[in-house]
């Protein structure tokens, strides 16, 4: 009777010996087919990445969001979602102050020196998490297009390569180019007979910028430009951009609006993004293979910042790309070719 | 300065407690449980009780007889978890203390305003990972803690002398502070019903 005793005690500590060991060990991951949120925290703020698609060959696209004040869910429509995600992990970032971020810090603590840092911090975390054999790609959209210059220009060792995707890489020159731009759009439309009322409008609120840069005037100009490309979509002097993105129901949209304006004011208004900021100078620290996508009716970030960032990127491999009928978010406009071009880029370079 | 509020809420709820003629603790509380969240995003539940702290009846002399008209100052204390059930993003245990006032009409229609200074909201994360420098270390029980003081108004009705005794609509909106660099605020409903222990 003992032995069985203690025999059956034998048998139930092995039992729990390798549960604790099975307990203990990594977790499976389904590299194949990613679905998971995780939270990167760093100097006081807790970021989530939505983190999906085929990550079997440890190839992760992450993507800066545009804004400042965006979120990273917003680019999940048919490209990333349905083509993209296919080919390799899509990792979509909301960064700090922004999307459904939380936190607990300063304003001192919002600007474009740490919040690169937290990207870098981001790359760190996906390299701890999946291996540090890793392929990380960064893409920048629009204010994307500021902060991913701004990480790699810190540390572009994390990364195999840059997308540019109608990227700000100059904010401050923005203002005199927008004066340019729309009124070039305007003419062009009203002599095409295309929304001529808006048009007259725009060119209108351009006379009456100041010379010298002032913020509200700023907001001026990028509201016509952004409502600019929503009337260049009715007309259909661009591809109507697809909204059937993912995001909504994941998000809060009272957080979400709120922490745009938060970061708008702190980086827009207070820190002097539009008036002060630019790394043309110094994209040629770039050194990493390069993509640049383009819509060539941007007037967002005017589409002549296509050629002045191919043209300052240091890297010797590097490529641009111009979509005809896109203005400042392709990937939205002309979905499969955006794809397409993502896809080949990763794939020469993983 | 949390300390203080609480510790006087406590005093006067024992002097409370003793002045009454009706003074059963029993008598005196109700429970509530209902939904709370705003639908679209957030939705979860909640638990709380309510401690009449003063009474007053006003008699009207109508057409039809008398009419009586109620208003009560409740203590109030709740507890909710909501959730946002497509992402790991929105987890949070809501826990406040504050004041009712209700004002009950002689159909047992009933108006109340909120006031909960004190709150308390904890977000729960899914998995953290840490970065200070090159170090990456997973986060345990990873969360943030925020002040988040409550206001809601809305409307209800009673049942009289009955165990269920009566149902809540509310609409409340929070603060979550510090949030990032400031505050956020929160909007949500809530609906419930109110239930007693009253000796019959």
């Amino acid at each position: 009777m003992k032995k069985i005793v203690i025999y059956k005690l034998k048998i139930v500590g092995i039992a729990l010996l390798v549960l604790g060991i099975y307990s203990c060990s990594k977790e499976d991951i389904n590299l194949s087919d990613l679905n998971e949120t995780i939270f990167v925290r760093h100097k006081n703020a807790d970021m989530p990445a939505y983190i999906y698609g085929n990550g079997s060959e440890k190839v992760f696209l992450i993507i800066l969001h545009g804004g400042p004040g965006g979120h990273g869910l917003q680019y999940r429509s048919r490209s990333f979602r349905d083509e993209i995600e296919k080919n390799n992990a899509v990792v979509y970032f909301d960064q700090r102050g922004s999307g459904n971020s939380q936190g607990n810090y300063s304003e001192d603590e919002i600007s474009i020196d740490i919040m690169a840092e937290d990207v870098l911090a981001l790359a760190k975390v996906i390299k701890a998490r999946y291996g540090k054999d890793s392929k990380l790609f960064l893409m920048g959209h629009s204010w994307g297009g500021t902060l991913g210059p701004a990480a790699l220009i810190k540390d572009q060792g994390e990364f195999t390569a840059w997308i540019d995707v109608d990227g700000a890489h100059d904010p401050k020159g923005f203002y005199n180019k927008y004066k340019v731009v729309l009124k070039e759009m305007a003419d062009t439309q009203i002599v095409l007979g295309n929304s001529i009322d808006y048009w007259q409008n725009v060119n209108d609120i351009v006379q009456n910028i100041g010379a010298n840069y002032s913020t509200d005037d700023f907001f001026k100009l990028n509201r016509a430009a952004l409502a600019g490309e929503e009337k260049l979509a009715e007309d259909n002097f661009i591809i109507n951009g697809e909204t059937d993105f993912e995001g909504n129901p994941q998000l809060n949209f009272i957080t979400v609006k709120w922490n745009s304006n938060g970061m708008t004011n702190i980086l827009g208004y207070k820190k002097g993004l539009w008036r002060d900021v630019s790394y043309t100078n110094r994209l040629s620290k770039i050194t990493i293979p390069s993509l640049v996508l383009f819509g060539k009716h941007d007037i967002v970030v005017p589409a002549e910042y296509a050629q002045e960032a191919f043209d300052n990127l240091g890297s010797s491999d590097k490529e641009i790309f111009i979509f005809e009928n896109s203005a400042h978010s392709p990937m939205s406009s002309e979905p499969d070719l955006f794809a397409i071009k993502v896809i080949e880029f990763i794939n020469r370079l993983k | 300065m949390k300390k203080s509020i609480i510790a006087l809420l406590l005093v006067y709820t024992m002097q409370a407690h003793s002045q009454t003629e009706d003074s059963s603790f029993l008598n005196r509380t109700e429970f509530k449980v209902g939904y709370f969240g705003n639908i679209l995003w957030d939705n979860g539940l909640n638990l709380g009780t309510e401690y009449v702290w003063k009474e007053k009846e006003k008699l009207k002399e109508k057409r039809r007889g008398q009419k009586t008209i109620t208003k009560q100052l409740l203590l109030n204390g709740s507890i909710g978890y909501s959730t946002n059930f497509t992402s790991q993003t929105d987890n949070g245990l809501t826990t406040y203390l504050g004041l009712i006032w209700r004002r009950t009409s002689p159909k047992r229609w009933q108006l109340n305003f909120e006031l909960n200074p004190l709150g308390y909201y904890r977000a729960f994360l899914p998995e953290t990972y840490e970065v200070k420098g090159n170090e990456v270390s997973k986060v345990r029980f990873p969360g943030r803690s925020y002040y988040a003081p409550s206001i809601a108004f809305g409307i209800g009705r009673a049942r009289e002398e009955k165990r269920h005794s009566g149902w809540y609509l509310n609409l409340n909106l929070g603060l979550r502070t510090p949030y990032n660099a400031g505050i956020l605020p929160v909007f949500s409903f809530q609906y419930g019903h109110r239930f007693n222990l009253k000796k019959k």
